[in-house]
């Protein structure tokens, strides 16, 4: 099946692709590798009157260190080089990890950051094809105010279910936003919204050109449950970033992916391993909080029973290799 | 643009086609250059028999890629491992090590095999697990395929094009 | 071209039968081998015909709903379209049984083809579906094979009360006196769920109905009289008149038995439009258009004595048809089956296949059995332990014997499943490990057979041909398919040993019903049997008649000659000695080229003489072992050691493939497999997310041939295309249940149901139901 009739257009610089943003009307569709964009038009999900190509943008390409020793990775890396990248290798090899979980090899060979950092929401009643939307009716997504995963709710609640936000939140990392309006940065934390439509603060007319991790000498440990391994979006990730020596750490930043809809930070639990230890005490008290933490989940993909029980064993897991590498 | 010229070198061959921009790399290689070999499957990337590799020598999903991206590039599918019916080592080994059945899959499976020995001629366990773990072979369960990449050194060099 | 030498693989033949062979049992790599890996074999979706439409299938959204109008004006009036049809243009087309060809007056599930169009291009297509306008009048639908059966539920169909299509009980011997003499009797529930076949090729139809005396068919099948006779008694032909072409076909898995609507659809296009037209599944369509298993509930129950003997056995199934009953002969299969494994009294087994607003059921590798045996081989796990025995002291307590004279008929003249059962209990390690390992560690034993073909007519014919050039090359003309199990490969070893050539000396013709000679098929697993004997007939012809010219040249009788090495030599004599002996290629000159000029044709056909039932049966044994991540309800299948008695490994490299992907597909079933249903909709319908595992799962395996040599099969073999698969998901699910403590009740087993009993069991310590001590 072809996709949908589209303008394709594949700028030769930044300044010439935000010049076509500002010009064009809202709604132009930002293309990085495609392995999720062109499955998403085939499926007639997305039908954009215009494409604008940003893989090969000589600007956003590549890992750069910065003078304060942060690393600025461009958006437009394919996964497969950062994989291979020597200094994130050597300072952040969880982060690596992350990046190589998603999907395949195959994937990766065409992905790239800054799309797998935008990754549009996922439903299974909204990433089928036309005739399958049809069937079950429109939702909020689609054009109604009905939402079919979760009865009568008021906002979209499809899943983030990109791998690499997780590990990088839990970095601090922030990210550049360009447009002919100028640039700005904020946390990656930042970026994401709790609505499955609207689910970056990214305008119309601006492109995700950096992602910034600021140095550090905290460790990082990335974990990801899935179906099996080397082909799949997650049931659920865990990214857990602290500044343990001896088994102990005084600040943790938590992150769980692909559970909600949004990646969800677990602030209170972080806050009782930093006080009662990594150990069984603070574990049991740190998985008291998943539950209201996560709040109503849905079934997507898994039932939401399963995804509150592998919230917790993710952290018992995720926590456990904290304690032991820095043991 | 909707629609256009690109130039594109597949197994060694440069040549000019007219796309659209509703057409994938898959479209371009069936549709347009009759190389039949590539597979059409699910057509949303999970089951890797559209696989062919790119000029580096990667696998990459050719139904997931617009044809507009690969105007000025190289593209290697299965009909480019042999030359003139003399068989690549990871051919030969697929026959010998019965890593093909009903043999829907294999140009895909070819594909992803050779790109994991573009990548390392001695590839360790994991580097053949992912390196597969995007195409789908039902019939063999990836078992013996598997086997035939491990030892696919064994076989000579097919002689230059 | 350089020559293919087998390499690799994992086997150990026990009992291997000592005889003169020297093709027969070799590791063969297949003759197609080159075709395949070069890109060079042809697929239905490659064939562009001149002139050729594209099809497309208009699909009802709705699970139930009565059709108030359709328009196709619109649709029509599109330039580039060339025929668009409805029920309409064919009222009296029937494709199933009361089952119309595009729905007439009412659509019963999501996905019923209501229209179809053909036009010149894909997009023209796909628009003209766009412009047909159909009016429903939307109506309660029933989706789910609980809420069918429930009393009062909405009939869906006039004809069936209680939304019952068949039933099929049987008994065999006295149950109910042998579950009154039983001193245990043991019941257990279990649930499989609608499963895909998972064929790499996606559903196609490339039909030329151009010339309306003539309707040629391109797709993939397992058996081309199935379809020429469908196909021909739908559009009012003889079967002579349609030709299947099926060159290559991309993994079947019991997916391509019948004929489908697309077929249909296809050539009625095609017919109308005058030019060939192709309908191709869409990736999601594809889970529309086949034809898996469906929702299936068991009750199992079994009356043992307290030394162990199984008394009775009884199987009740309620299978899900879906909305039509086009595959309501699997309804018959479990009973046989339940006779074929142990020396019973008696067997009980009642079936029912009913409707529901869900796309139709039939079959996928493995699937009535293996999904049974998942479920059946758990309950006899369960009344093992309740006995107090090691569950495979209590298979080989009641196993069958070579002889065995089943209560439904059957004769089993070779079994080998005694010797499998003791073989992977010591490769395995079994008795060093069953109980003794630690917590949420699990092993498993699963027993099963499977027949060789199995008769339900008079006719279960498969026939050959084959010709012998001077140049010493012989074509064999065969009707089977290959769907990657080798059938064509090992058909050429069998040609290639009986002219005593090499295989490389074989040239296949198949794939093309004007041309190949009958045969039913590549199903029930007849292909090895009945089609491998049809081709040692058709070269012991033509071997006979090259015998008869060159036996008078030497001055020896016929049945002295010894055709072996590519040389026609005397018995008892030197294979090459000068003036006694010829090459076959000089042999082949001499009969040709002599005064007759005979050119050297053989032919032969087999068919069973058994009334009915098969003559065959494979056995197997394999055991499983299993981790289950307590906290995370994952499995991991550490091994499976499998033991198959296949008669005679016709050639091991095929087999140990057969075994591969049975081995990746019964734990797959087991453990991943399922359509997700929401309504009558499947929420999961593309290979991302209808999960297979992939090459990180792979668990080690272990393969031991038990060779038997079967009296009836070809050089003694029997099937092996689907009886392993069965055990290993038999295998597995035990391993599983023993890993977790309990008999799980439905598949597939994943990490949620697998969490949900595990914090049962914590909750509730060791006073679970059913639970080890």
């Amino acid at each position: 099946m072809l996709l949908p009739d589209h303008d394709f257009i594949k700028p030769r610089s930044l300044a010439e692709g935000l010049a076509v943003l500002r010009d064009s009307p809202p709604g132009v569709r930002l293309l990085g590798g495609g392995t999720d964009v062109v499955f998403n038009m085939r499926c007639r999900l997305m039908t954009p009157a215009t494409v604008l190509s940003l893989k090969d943008l000589p600007e956003i390409q590549g890992v750069a260190v910065l003078p304060d020793g942060s690393l600025r990775l461009g958006a437009a890396s394919r996964l497969t080089d950062l994989i291979v990248e020597p200094v994130l290798r050597e300072r952040h090899p969880a982060l690596v990890k992350a990046f190589r979980a998603v999907a395949s090899r195959h994937v990766r060979n065409l992905a790239t950051l800054g799309g797998n950092l935008c990754l549009d929401t996922r439903c299974w009643f909204t990433n089928q094809t036309k005739e399958w939307r049809d069937t079950k009716g429109p939702c909020l997504k689609t054009g109604t105010d009905a939402c079919h995963a979760i009865q009568g709710s008021p906002v979209c609640v499809a899943l983030n279910n990109a791998d690499s936000p997780p590990a990088l939140i839990a970095l601090d990392a922030t990210v550049t936003l360009a447009s002919c309006r100028g640039e700005r940065t904020l946390p990656l934390a930042d970026f994401y919204r709790e609505d499955g439509i609207r689910h970056t603060v990214l305008a119309p007319d601006e492109i995700l050109t950096a992602v910034t991790v600021p140095p550090t000498a905290d460790r990082l440990v990335f974990r990801k449950e899935t179906a099996r391994q080397g082909m799949d979006f997650s049931y659920g990730t865990i990214a857990i970033r602290a500044d343990s020596a001896g088994g102990r750490a005084t600040r943790l930043r938590i992150v769980l992916g692909s559970l909600t809809t949004s990646p969800r930070q677990l602030t209170a639990a972080a806050e009782r391993l930093a006080a009662l230890g990594l150990g069984d005490e603070g574990l049991a008290a740190a998985c008291a909080t998943v539950r209201d933490a996560l709040g109503p989940l849905t079934n997507l993909y898994s039932p939401a029973a399963y995804k509150r029980e592998l919230a917790r064993t993710l952290l018992r897991k995720a926590v456990t290799d904290l304690r032991e590498m820095t043991a | 643009m909707k629609k256009g010229f690109i130039t594109l070198t597949v197994n060694g061959d440069t040549c000019e086609v007219v796309v659209s921009s509703r057409h994938t790399l898959l479209d371009v290689l069936r549709g347009k250059l009759q190389l039949m070999g590539t597979k059409e499957g699910c057509t949303t990337g999970s089951c890797g028999v559209c696989t062919v590799n790119n000029g580096r020598g990667e696998a990459v999903l050719s139904c997931l890629t617009p044809a507009l991206e690969w105007d000025g590039q190289a593209i290697t599918t299965v009909e480019g491992l042999e030359h003139n019916g003399e068989l690549a080592p990871i051919q030969q080994a697929f026959i010998d090590y019965h890593a093909v059945q009903c043999g829907f899959c294999t140009p895909g499976v070819l594909m992803s095999a050779q790109a994991i020995l573009n990548a390392t001629p001695a590839p360790t366990e994991d580097d053949i697990n992912d390196g597969l773990a995007g195409v789908i072979c039902r019939c063999t369960g990836h078992i013996k395929v598997k086997e035939a990449i491990r030892h696919a050194g064994e076989f000579a060099p097919r002689r230059k094009a | 071209m350089r020559a293919n030498s087998p390499r690799g693989g994992r086997r150990d033949a026990v009992s291997a039968g000592k005889a003169d062979l020297s093709v027969i049992g070799r590791r063969q790599p297949r003759l197609d081998g080159f075709d395949k890996v070069s890109g060079r074999s042809v697929f239905t979706d490659d064939i562009v015909l001149p002139g050729m439409l594209h099809g497309r299938i208009l699909r009802s959204p709705h699970a139930r709903a009565r059709i108030v109008s359709i328009d196709t004006s619109k649709a029509r009036a599109l330039p580039g379209v060339k025929a668009v049809v409805t029920n309409a243009d064919a009222p009296d087309l029937d494709f199933s049984d009361r089952q119309p060809l595009l729905a007439k007056g009412f659509v019963h599930y999501a996905g019923e083809e209501v229209a179809a169009v053909a036009a010149t291009d894909p997009l023209i297509a796909e628009e003209a579906l766009d412009l047909i306008e159909v009016q429903y009048e939307v109506l309660p639908a029933v989706t789910s094979l609980r809420k069918a059966m429930q009393p009062g539920a909405t009939r869906l169909h006039d004809w069936a009360a209680g939304n019952v299509a068949l039933t099929h009980e049987k008994d065999f011997g006295d149950p109910d006196a042998a579950f009154a003499a039983s001193d245990l009797v043991i019941t257990d529930e279990f649930r499989s769920p609608v499963q895909h076949n998972t064929l790499a090729e996606l559903h196609v139809a490339l039909a030329d109905f151009s010339n309306p005396d003539k309707l040629h068919m391109y797709t993939p099948t397992q058996g081309a009289p199935m379809y020429q006779m469908a196909l021909a008694k739908a559009f009012g032909l003889e079967t002579s008149q349609v030709r299947i072409v099926y060159g290559n076909v991309g993994g079947a898995f019991t997916g391509r038995g019948r004929a489908k609507p697309h077929h249909f659809i296809a050539a009625l296009l095609s017919r109308h439009a005058g030019k060939p037209v192709k309908i191709k599944a869409t990736g999601d369509e594809e889970f529309i258009m086949f034809r898996g298993s469906g929702e299936t509930h068991y009750r199992f129950r079994t009356g043992v004595s307290r030394d162990g003997k199984i008394r009775a056995l009884e199987a009740d199934v309620s299978f899900d048809a879906g909305a039509h009953a086009e595959w309501a002969m699997i309804l018959w299969l479990p009973a046989p089956y339940l006779n074929w494994l142990y020396k019973v009294d008696a067997v009980r087994y009642k079936g029912r296949f009913v409707y529901t607003n869900t796309v139709p059921k039939g079959s996928h590798h493995g699937g009535i059995f293996g999904r049974l045996s998942a479920g059946w081989m758990q309950h006899l796990n369960n009344v093992a332990e309740e006995l107090g025995m090691d569950p495979a002291e209590f298979h080989l307590r009641n196993a069958i014997d070579p002889g065995h004279h089943a209560l439904d008929g059957s004769d089993f003249a070779s079994c080998g499943l005694k010797e499998c059962i003791n073989r992977v209990v010591e490769r395995s390690g079994w008795k060093d490990k069953h109980g003794k390992l630690p917590p949420y560690r699990g092993i498993g034993i699963g027993i099963g057979a499977q027949a060789s073909g199995g008769k339900n007519a008079a006719n279960d014919t498969s026939a050959a041909m084959l010709k012998v050039a001077d140049d010493g090359v012989v074509t064999l003309y065969t009707g089977i398919p290959d769907m990657g199990q080798g059938s064509h490969t090992v058909m050429g070893m069998i040609a290639a040993e009986v002219l005593g050539v090499e295989p490389a000396d074989i040239r296949i013709v198949a794939g093309d019903s004007d041309i190949t000679p009958f045969d039913w098929g590549a199903f029930s697993q007849r292909g090895t049997f009945t089609t491998g004997n049809a081709v040692k007939a058709a070269a012991e012809d033509a071997r006979d008649q090259l015998a008869a010219t060159i036996a008078p040249l030497l001055g020896v009788a016929t049945g002295d000659l010894v055709f072996a090495r590519r040389r026609i030599h005397v018995r008892g004599e030197a294979p090459d000695g000068p003036g006694r002996s010829f090459s076959f290629r000089e042999a082949m000159a001499k009969v040709f080229h002599g005064a007759e000029g005979r050119s050297v044709m053989g032919r032969g056909f087999f068919n069973s003489p058994r009334p009915s039932g098969s003559l065959a049966y494979s056995f197997g044994a394999q055991v499983a072992e299993v981790e289950v991540d307590p906290e995370s309800g994952a499995v991991k299948v550490l091994k499976v050691t499998a033991a198959h008695d296949l008669g005679r490994a016709l050639n091991p490299l095929a087999v140990e493939g057969q075994l591969d992907g049975q081995v990746f597909s019964g734990m797959s079933q087991v453990l991943y497999e399922e359509c997700r249903m929401d309504g009558g909709q499947i929420l999961n319908p593309s290979r991302l997310e209808y999960k297979l595992p992939r090459t990180y799962e792979l668990p080690e395996v272990e393969y031991i041939l038990v060779e038997t040599i079967d009296p009836y099969g070809p050089f003694g073999a029997k099937e092996v295309g689907e009886g392993p698969i069965v055990v290993t998901m038999a295998a597995v699910a035990n391993a599983v249940a023993n890993a977790v403590g309990e008999m799980l009740p439905q598949i597939p087993m994943t990490p949620w149901r697998l969490l949900r009993v595990i914090r049962y069991r914590k909750k509730h310590a060791a006073s679970a139901p059913g639970s080890r001590p």
